[in-house]
């Protein structure tokens, strides 16, 4: 029991974390699609989110499938940031997959068979359905964890109603569930007895004083009246992948050997199409189509840019939006080059939103915003040499910048950080330009350096005649040809 | 007052039939899609069992629900606790084996079965230590049911009798009796008259249906050839 206590603790005061594009809410845009200057953690680029805005807008609509959007322009200029923002304009209910170009090579499924999931993963239907649910107040509850750290974890919770009370074991997965919705006693929760779903409504009224301070969004409910067990009717989103995984599941004992996330036959694929048809034509269902956001696009290869140009002629094919920073480069697995990476047939199919470099006072803008979401206090002095280290280099490692020189800053008890802050990790990190410098310089004095120089002349003698080896030149990706 | 609506339903369904260890079986197939599966004893011509089986939109093959009857699970509860007993529990394999099991009722909690004799209907509430004082059992004309309750609210029950909507007839509070033994409260509801014939009727038309020889005896004959 206390080591189940401690568990919570630890899982309750963990802090949310900043990543690269948490500071983006939306798209920032008003009533009328057009971009503001600076808002929702969006600056600049104003062109690009306003088209951005109606691609949202289409996907709202969700009358049109399998639309193709390609993000391009060079690196750090917001391309992943504004698929972020269309993801948050969304919404939650709007299905929303992100995925790099790379995850899509796995040893443990085909290529195209990710790329399918990920397509049917960012299509939700909305189902009415009567299920069997458990809605109660939550007495106790006890998660044991055996002592080696590992193994299966044993949990039991007591739940009560206004007029009883019954005690369940819980599962593995649904013990996850119940971590991360940080349920504790005194909350009044539902569990979804079929999907093992967890949802949290509010806490009790009669727990209402256990804590002084309570957030803003802290619910007061009323205990549950009547019996533990209710058949209900209620309305929720799925996405055709987690039918799909739930009814492969069910072909009985041959499902422990492909697991959850093995090759999903096509067959069950289409029944499940129709099916899901049938329901839209009788009232239960409503389709949800989504968006699919595929990041580093060129990092794909042929097979699955001619897998993608037939899926998204299908009429359940989602709205897919692509990101590049690659010029005119192969494409993987030919020996062909093309804009982007991308054979020209699919290019055709796709509307391309172009982002261009940031203006200094954009980047400025930027950086403040990061600064706030970082909780880091910059004197306007120390902002501008920022702002003109990161036109000089990057915008990204001035981004890093701001959490070491944030760091320096504290090591010198001092809360807001200064030029000299500044300085001390501009000498102290080195940026990407400065690095390759030193390289070039100092080449000799480097490990392997002659085996190096070997390679080049074997390169520049390939490329000259024969061709005997072929190495990876134009850029820089050692993309392998055959798998 | 009529059960005549009822017996139409089945009157409709498509029927199978067959007899093993002195239990006849049947098998009913109704025109909307569910399916229901009873099962006679030959002596007495009570029903034991009685499974429905509903369509489910989402999840897979639809499971059989147990309306009448104790539920065959009992059996493998210690299976359960086994990793990876895939498949013994049947239908139910998804929500009891091994670790795969999302959320059960503790093996503390109070288990209601349902019984039906030539003269009562039964319930069972197992795992019910309290004493007989603390119960309150009514009818209730309105839900159409018989409320179990506790006075110190630990247990709460709305059992719904189904025989006794299929012929039109509420629960009536005179016709109930309780009894507490071995930590369980026994419910009995005295059947009326009109259940009783429906029964009949029930027997009556069953009787059309034909029934495969004992499976048993066949079995016996093939093994001995």
């Amino acid at each position: 029991m206390g080591e189940a206590e401690k568990i919570e603790v630890r899982d309750i005061t963990r802090i949310e974390r900043i990543g690269a594009h948490s500071h983006i809410r939306g798209l920032g845009l008003d009533d009328v699609l057009e971009a503001r200057a600076v808002s929702q953690g969006m600056v600049g680029q104003k062109d690009a989110r306003r088209a951005a805005g109606v691609v949202v807008q289409m996907v709202r609509e969700g009358k049109i499938a399998g639309r193709c959007i390609l993000l391009a322009g060079e690196p750090s200029t917001g391309k992943t940031a504004i698929a972020v923002g269309m993801a948050q304009a969304l919404g939650t209910e709007t299905p929303f997959t992100s995925m790099s170009g790379s995850e899509i090579y796995s040893l443990e499924m085909s290529k195209t068979e990710a790329l399918s999931q990920a397509l049917r993963k960012s299509i939700g239907v909305r189902i009415k359905e009567e299920t069997e649910i458990i809605e109660g107040e939550v007495v106790e509850i006890q998660i044991e964890r055996p002592a080696t750290g590992t193994g299966q974890k044993v949990g039991k919770v007591t739940l009560k109603t206004t007029e009883m009370e019954t005690n369940y074991d819980l599962g593995n997965k649904i013990i996850e569930c119940f971590m991360k919705e940080k349920i504790q006693a005194g909350d009044v929760i539902t569990i979804d007895k079929a999907s093992g779903k967890v949802n949290k409504l509010g806490r009790s009224f009669t727990r209402a004083r256990d804590y002084d301070a309570t957030g803003a969004q802290t619910r007061f409910v009323q205990c549950p009246e009547g019996e533990l067990q209710k058949r209900k009717e209620v309305v929720h989103t799925v996405t055709l992948h987690e039918i799909d995984v739930i009814n492969s599941r069910t072909h009985g004992f041959l499902a422990l050997f492909s697991g959850d996330t093995g090759e999903i036959k096509q067959e069950v694929r289409d029944q499940i199409n129709n099916k899901v048809l049938e329901w839209r034509e009788e009232g239960k269902a409503e389709i949800n189509p989504g968006v699919l956001f595929i990041d580093e696009v060129h990092m794909l290869d042929i097979e699955c840019f001619s897998y993608l140009n037939r899926a998204l002629e299908s009429d359940m094919a989602p709205v897919v939006v692509m990101a590049t920073n690659r010029g005119i480069t192969r494409i993987r697995g030919t020996n062909y080059r093309s804009p982007h990476g991308i054979p020209i047939d699919l290019l055709d199919r796709m509307i391309i939103i172009r982002t261009v470099p940031y203006t200094e006072k954009e980047v400025k803008e930027i950086l403040k915003i990061r600064c706030e979401e970082e909780d880091c206090i910059m004197h306007p002095d120390a902002l501008t040499i920022l702002t003109r280290i990161a036109t000089d280099t990057s915008l990204r490692y001035a981004i890093q910048l701001i959490t070491t020189a944030n760091l320096v800053c504290r090591r010198r008890k001092a809360t807001e950080v200064n030029t000299e802050d500044v300085k001390k990790v501009y000498s102290l990190f080195l940026d990407e330009n400065r690095s390759s410098k030193i390289l070039k310089e100092y080449q000799d004095d480097y490990m392997f350096s002659e085996i190096n120089e070997l390679e080049e002349e074997t390169t520049a003698t390939g490329a000259g005649g024969g061709a005997k080896r072929r190495v990876d030149t134009g850029d820089g990706d050692a993309q392998p040809m055959e798998h | 007052m009529s059960y005549q609506h009822w017996l139409n339903y089945l009157q409709s369904a498509e029927k199978n039939s067959m007899i093993s260890n002195k239990l006849r079986k049947v098998l009913y197939k109704f025109p909307d899609g569910q399916q229901m599966a009873e099962e006679y004893n030959m002596d007495t011509g009570v029903v034991q069992r009685r499974a429905w089986r509903k369509c489910k939109q989402l999840m897979g093959e639809p499971e059989w629900e147990i309306e009448l009857g104790e539920e065959p699970r009992q059996l493998n509860w210690a299976a359960g606790n086994k990793p990876n007993a895939y498949g013994a529990g049947g239908g139910d394999a998804d929500t009891m084996s091994g670790a795969e099991f999302t959320l059960r009722e503790s093996n503390t909690a109070p288990l209601l079965t349902k019984r039906i004799t030539k003269k009562n209907i039964e319930w069972r509430i197992r795992n019910l230590p309290y004493p007989i004082d603390m119960y309150n059992v009514r009818a209730d004309a309105e839900q159409r049911a018989i409320v179990v309750r506790t006075n110190n609210k630990k247990y709460y029950k709305v059992i719904s009798v189904h025989e006794l909507d299929r012929c039109g007839v509420p629960p009536v509070q005179a016709n109930i009796s309780t009894h507490h033994q071995f930590n369980t409260l026994i419910i009995t509801y005295q059947k009326p008259p009109i259940l009783c014939e429906m029964e009949a009727q029930v027997l009556l038309l069953l009787k059309d249906v034909e029934t495969e020889t004992d499976v048993d005896d066949l079995l016996k004959g093939l093994l001995a050839k």
